[in-house]
């Protein structure tokens, strides 16, 4: 079915990690003393960003147990004491699953469709992780410093989208659903 | 051919199924990471230890281009700004030379008094300097990453101070890694003195750029440009380190601006105050020579 020289099989393993590597990427740019003024807020959420992205087009490449782990390394990346742990893990598992299911909407629709998406989903994260972490914490947290991070990534998404789907322009298997032929219709892998 | 579909119905609704338990699996495992981390601290730690440890030197391999990026960024906002910048250091170096002849003349003035008193000074702070190769600000945690850990002799609570004063301590160490809990973290709380009128105070930070002074005996006599340092109670904090200036008061709650500008921070300084060295110097002094004697005496 496919050729199986060296090449196509570098070209097939490159695509398989690609996705989980720009997360694992994001996931450690995270610390980056980046002091540009508010992008800089915004980079704890950059990983949530990609998460959503490479769900749209390739779920299968990024699989739960991956989401899991990689939620997991960025809370105890990012955490104070205190902080959930996991907390990310299962805000990444839960847009995942939420992208899968409404594929209908999201993949190949306009644009503006993809971003109102994003906005929900990231407004849903945001105020799963403010919840989570005010109750460990058992603190009335400010609400304010979550917000900024929440609108300013919402502003960097279109910047960041279009530059992470050039990631996978040649992918086979970004194509339509009813052409793609690894994934069934109403196939929700986790 | 029926057959057929009705077993690939079967099959698909099977597989949805499984997909679906397997969401909830992990749904139930990222709670139960969750519900780990709060039941057992040490292990979380531990684990966080180890993450600072393997992502730190992907974070010092970054830290180059990170600066060029920043000091960028920097150099462009400071450009508008050069003459008044200008103008106000000279003012400032003025001010402060004449403050260096007056701390030369109260430095050599408290060594003759403290000759007259028998004083006897408190341990010998050393200090390690670090980068800073990440920050931990999100909209929850203030803090910051430093490439040196245990092995530089970083320890869990000491001080880490700027130019300016007080940054925050120590939280977590690892090998060659540790992380940073700043004054303003939510978590942090300090003991202070207020310095004009050696009042006892606890300040607090909330996550805000501000951090909150709550006196331990009234509110009598905080002023606004009132300075706050550390009074050293309970821990391994030096005394008299500049945290901030009292920037508001008001109604029980009075507002302090740090000194340490966490916007620009790049080199820190960790204060070994030796308080824990004091007491494990003390046993493994006598116990070196002994043991180093004994070893030449058996051969």
């Amino acid at each position: 079915m496919r050729a199986d020289g060296l090449l196509a099989m570098l070209d097939r393993w490159g695509r398989l990690i690609l996705p989980g590597a720009v997360l694992l990427f994001f996931v450690v740019l995270t610390l980056a003393p980046l002091r540009v003024p508010y992008l800089s807020d915004a980079l704890p959420l950059l990983p949530a960003l990609v998460v959503f992205q490479f769900s749209l087009a390739t779920p299968e490449r990024l699989p739960g147990p991956l989401l899991l782990v990689m939620g997991v390394l960025l809370d105890l990346l990012l955490g104070g004491p205190g902080a959930p742990v996991g907390v990310s893990a299962l805000g990444f598992v839960l847009i995942r699953a939420q992208v899968v299911a409404n594929r209908r909407y999201l993949v190949g629709v306009p644009f503006l469709f993809q971003w109102i998406g994003f906005c929900l989903l990231a407004a849903g994260f945001v105020l799963l992780v403010w919840v989570f972490t005010a109750i460990f914490t058992w603190t009335a947290l400010d609400p304010m410093p979550a917000t900024v991070q929440y609108l300013v990534v919402i502003v960097v998404y279109p910047l960041l989208a279009p530059l992470l789907a050039r990631v996978r322009p040649r992918d086979p298997l970004n194509v339509p659903e009813l052409s793609r032929g690894t994934a069934r219709p109403g196939e929700t892998t986790s | 051919m029926a057959i057929r579909d009705d077993f690939e119905i079967v099959a698909s609704q099977v597989r949805v199924a499984v997909q679906r338990f397997a969401l909830g699996l992990l749904v139930i495992a990222a709670f139960g990471a969750m519900l780990i981390g709060k039941a057992d601290t040490v292990l979380v730690e531990q684990a966080r230890v180890l993450a600072l440890d393997l992502a730190s030197p992907a974070l010092e391999a970054i830290a180059r281009p990170v600066a060029a990026a920043n000091r960028a960024i920097a150099d462009l906002k400071e450009f508008a700004s050069l003459r008044e910048e200008n103008a106000r250091l000279r003012e400032e170096n003025a001010r402060l030379l004449a403050w260096q002849t007056a701390a030369r003349r109260l430095e050599n003035e408290n060594e003759r008094l403290r000759e007259l008193s028998q004083f006897r000074e408190g341990p010998e702070a050393s200090f390690i300097t670090a980068r800073i190769v990440g920050d931990s600000v999100s909209a929850y945690v203030r803090g910051a990453l430093l490439n040196v850990g245990r092995k530089a002799g970083v320890a869990s609570g000491q001080a880490v101070v700027t130019g300016e004063g007080l940054a925050g301590r120590i939280a977590e160490v690892g090998d060659n890694s540790a992380r940073v809990l700043f004054v303003t973290d939510v978590n942090s709380r300090l003991p202070v003195l207020v310095e004009r009128t050696r009042e006892r105070a606890i300040l607090a930070g909330d996550n805000s750029p501000q951090l909150r002074l709550n006196l331990l005996q009234g509110v009598a006599g905080v002023q606004r440009g009132d300075r706050i340092v550390t009074s050293g109670h309970g821990g391994s904090f030096p005394v008299g380190i500049p945290v901030g200036e009292v920037v508001q008061t008001g109604e029980g709650h009075i507002r302090v601006r740090p000194f340490a500008d966490f916007s620009r921070l790049e080199f820190v300084r960790v204060v070994d105050y030796g308080v824990t060295g004091l007491v494990g110097g003390g046993s493994a002094t006598p116990a070196t020579p002994a043991g180093a004697t004994t070893g030449q005496r058996s051969r």
